[in-house]
């Protein structure tokens, strides 16, 4: 069970490399009521002058809370209270992204962890930014 | 430039959705499409945390929402958990229009409308607390 003990400043999560396929966005899309062309049709998303599907907002959100929850681990001792994103350049699919995240201050009163977490693409330009608070137990 | 819009907007809460049923399949769903494999939530019992965003706003919500210039896109979300969400809760949704924000950037002039929604489960407990930015170009 990871405790507060165990996180220090500067401590990474990740890097995490996977690889979002245009089929799991549209899955992603469909199954969450968001079936815009933006997020499902080729054509369509390049209608409004985007270079192709692209994922929506709320899975890079579900992507980088997976990040987090995976560093916590599975046996409790900690949750995430508080995500926080930005998109910045729309993450396309059919690409390898890379989910990080660096610890930047942690809160012994509280037993609180804050941590960046971002999403890159293969050049390296993070498309998705943002925040995490991880809660501890102990 | 001022932005045209009535201030009286900010704050008031239009409406509450009927209550949405979680179920263990959709949350199972969810899971896959995101490739999550923690067996705390893959069995669909307990959702993962990003599972909060996925509910919409009532109908007529955004037909209170001012536009404005060119279709909005999703810039970003502050998601505060306040309790996990469990198969069988019966979640609603409230939401009002928290502020309204003009910013320049390299890309020109952006207007930001951010959405504060209050998810609340059958026992009228709060769940999560999601500011929605939305972004417009002028």
């Amino acid at each position: 069970m990871k405790t507060f003990a165990d996180v220090h400043i500067g401590d990474t999560l990740g890097p995490v490399h996977q690889f979002v396929s245009k089929d799991q966005c549209r899955k992603y899309a469909n199954s969450a009521g968001l079936p815009a062309a933006r997020f499902t049709d080729d054509e369509g998303a390049r209608k409004e002058g985007l270079p192709g599907i692209i994922l929506p907002g709320n899975m890079s959100l579900g992507l980088l809370s997976k990040l987090v929850t995976d560093w916590i681990g599975y046996d409790g001792g900690a949750r995430m209270i508080r995500l926080s994103t930005t998109y910045r350049v729309p993450v396309q699919p059919d690409h390898t992204l890379t989910f990080q995240g660096f610890i930047t201050h942690t809160t012994e009163a509280e037993r609180r962890a804050e941590i960046d977490v971002w999403i890159e693409n293969e050049e390296a330009e993070r498309l998705v930014t943002g925040t995490a608070t991880v809660q501890f137990d102990k | 430039m001022a932005l045209n819009y009535d201030p009286n907007l900010i704050g008031r809460v239009f409406e509450t959705t009927d209550a949405v049923e979680v179920k263990a399949e959709r949350i199972q769903s969810f899971c896959e499409t995101l490739g999550e494999t923690n067996p705390l939530y893959a069995d669909g019992k307990v959702a993962p945390p990003a599972y909060a965003v996925t509910f919409r706003n009532g109908r007529h919500f955004f037909q209170h929402v001012p536009r404005f210039g060119r279709a909005g896109f999703d810039a970003g979300k502050d998601v505060e958990f306040v309790r996990s969400i469990h198969a069988g809760d019966k979640i609603t949704l409230s939401s009002h229009v928290k502020e309204i924000y003009e910013k320049t950037g390299r890309t020109g002039t952006m207007v930001f409308v951010v959405v504060r929604s209050t998810l609340s489960n059958q026992d009228g407990q709060e769940v999560a607390h999601i500011d929605h930015r939305f972004m417009s170009r002028t």
